[in-house]
């Protein structure tokens, strides 16, 4: 393995993004929910700050997500699509990860996540940086690669 | 250099967003040949900065019933962002100018708008005299203005003055006896006005951001305006201020990227990687991958700031102007993050010789570090936190 292979399914589909963000969003509205039920809870400086990363994160998911979305919908260039949804990929799943970090410090318990061993995260930086680093383009586009997940 | 209360040449008037954006890559491009050169030297852009203003840039936020473009804040934090990124001091020094054209949109009479606003079209250049490093906090002034018929007079003494030695005039916050901020337009050869070249921060070195002094300071009332009503009802004052804070910070996060990656490539491969080139190692093409994600993230956020700034300015209310201030706050925090990130990881990944005085790479850093100071991110967290958690607005000033 080098830099020029790239053992990583190479998608056009937003669902995995769009279902880690969705997730996110109900992470933090549950959540927000039961802090709310805690009124002397609600003031602390702390707790606060918590909620303004983690909607933070899920705005810059949303963002990606429309942009990868926008270019899909432009037939965009094969590369920049496939560089565009590993991105949307990447900040969902940052977003996914800060709010259940965040469902788990606040409210004590944690709602199981999907694992990600078959999609890893690890292969779509490389995508990206190697296309934006080396000019290297991933391998064949799959259209339907990410229908299955 | 010399005090002068004139621009040497009249200014294009650029007519679109799109030529607003043309405009700014090609004199970025340009701006960006001596940006370290001019960074090491701390040799102040004085040609740069008449190029700039006579581009028709300075202008672009200037209405359309006023003659200007009145382009929308997407394309205003794209243009600072363009030369920020080729060299963050010029993207920084019309922060101040920008605001104060939304202030004079916002608080002064239609003949005092008419006045102003052709003199920016013709490339006159505003400074600021606004903060002031003894008060008790960044929004407390103890510069006074006092009224006598048809003058005013003002006294004071001002810090972070961004823009002032290069200004044509010099638009000054001062305080009356209820404690209400007004802003005089000081022409640049006042005799009472002092500006004083004393900046010598680490970073942002030719931003010349040093003090003001305001000895007996008097202007016609013609030049006065009631600078608090932009912020006593809910305006998009404040978010203006800040995207364009964001604007920059993102900018130098651009540049570091780009930097990083043309050093990366040319770095030695590490001896346990097993490649031939320092392009291969895989841990370094995952973390520009990275930093790239990370940096478009930060773009799409300062596009919505930008956005929000238009529908805020559309129907001004409570809702849009807090919506707003929300969504800045997300881009300030972001572009901070991000601007230190790449600014930082440039070394990691270009290996030692990249810290050689000769390639001066650190100004990066220095400008991401000096700059992101200029209102901390960690009460955006809690702005943006307490927003969501507990429904509460914004407080309304200049840095939110």
């Amino acid at each position: 393995m080098n830099a020029l292979t790239q053992p990583v399914a190479v998608v056009q589909s937003l669902a995995g993004s769009q279902h880690d963000l969705h997730h996110a969003r109900n992470l933090l509205e549950t959540t927000l929910a039961f802090v709310r039920q805690q009124p002397n809870i609600t003031k602390d400086p702390y707790v606060i700050s918590r909620f303004g990363d983690v909607q933070i994160r899920i705005e810059v998911a949303a963002a990606l997500l429309e942009r990868a979305e926008g270019l899909l919908d432009r037939h965009e260039e094969a590369t920049e699509i496939s560089v565009a949804v590993a991105e949307s990929d990447l900040a969902s799943a940052e977003a996914l990860a800060t709010a259940s970090n965040a469902e788990f410090e606040l409210t004590g318990r944690r709602t199981a996540l999907p694992g990600s061993l078959h999609d890893p995260l690890r292969w779509k930086l490389h995508l990206i940086g190697n296309f934006r680093l080396n000019g290297i383009h991933p391998p064949s586009v799959h259209p339907s690669a990410k229908e299955a997940v | 250099m010399t005090a002068s209360a004139q621009p040497p040449r009249t200014a294009h008037v650029i007519r679109s967003d799109a030529e607003a954006i043309a405009v700014a890559h090609k004199l970025a491009a340009r701006f960006a040949v001596e940006a370290s050169e001019r960074d090491r030297e701390r040799r102040l852009p004085v040609a740069e900065l008449d190029e700039f203003s006579a581009s028709g840039l300075w202008g672009i936020t200037v209405p359309k019933a006023y003659g200007g473009a009145g382009v929308s804040y997407v394309t205003v934090a794209e243009v600072i962002k363009i030369i920020s990124a080729a060299d963050s001091s010029l993207g920084q020094i019309p922060q101040n100018h920008l605001g104060v054209l939304d202030i004079l949109l916002q608080t002064a009479s239609e003949e005092q708008k008419r006045y102003y606003f052709a003199k920016v079209l013709q490339g006159y250049r505003f400074g600021n005299a606004f903060s002031e490093s003894k008060s008790k906090n960044a929004g407390a002034f103890e510069t006074r203005i006092r009224f006598d018929g048809d003058t005013a007079q003002i006294d004071g003494e001002k810090f972070y003055c961004t823009g002032a030695l290069f200004a044509h005039i010099v638009p000054a916050v001062a305080v009356n006896e209820q404690n209400q901020a007004f802003i005089a337009f000081i022409e640049r050869d006042n005799p009472g006005l002092s500006v004083i070249d004393s900046w010598d921060g680490f970073g942002q070195r030719t931003t010349a951001s040093g003090g003001v002094t305001l000895n007996a300071v008097k202007v016609p009332l013609s030049a006065v305006i009631p600078a608090h009503k932009a912020f006593d009802e809910p305006t998009a004052d404040g978010p203006i201020s800040q995207i364009i804070q964001a604007a920059v910070d993102t900018g130098i996060a651009v540049g570091a990227l780009e930097d990083t990656k043309r050093y990366a490539r040319e770095s030695r491969p590490w001896i346990d990687s097993g490649h031939e080139h320092g392009w291969q190692d895989p841990f370094s093409i995952a973390a520009i991958g990275d930093l790239e994600w990370r940096v478009h993230g930060t773009e799409a956020i300062l596009r919505k700031a930008g956005q929000a700034i238009d529908a805020a300015l559309l129907d001004a209310n409570e809702d849009t102007v807090a919506h707003a201030s929300v969504v800045v706050a997300q881009a300030k925090v972001l572009s901070a993050e991000i601007a230190l990130l790449a600014s930082s990881k440039l070394f990691e990944l270009a290996g030692t010789r990249s810290v050689l005085g000769k390639y001066n790479l650190d100004r990066h850093w220095r400008n991401a570090r000096t700059h992101t100071l200029h209102d901390p991110a960690r009460w955006k967290y809690h702005l943006i936190g307490n927003h969501l958690l507990n429904g509460v607005k914004p407080a309304r000033h200049a840095w939110n």
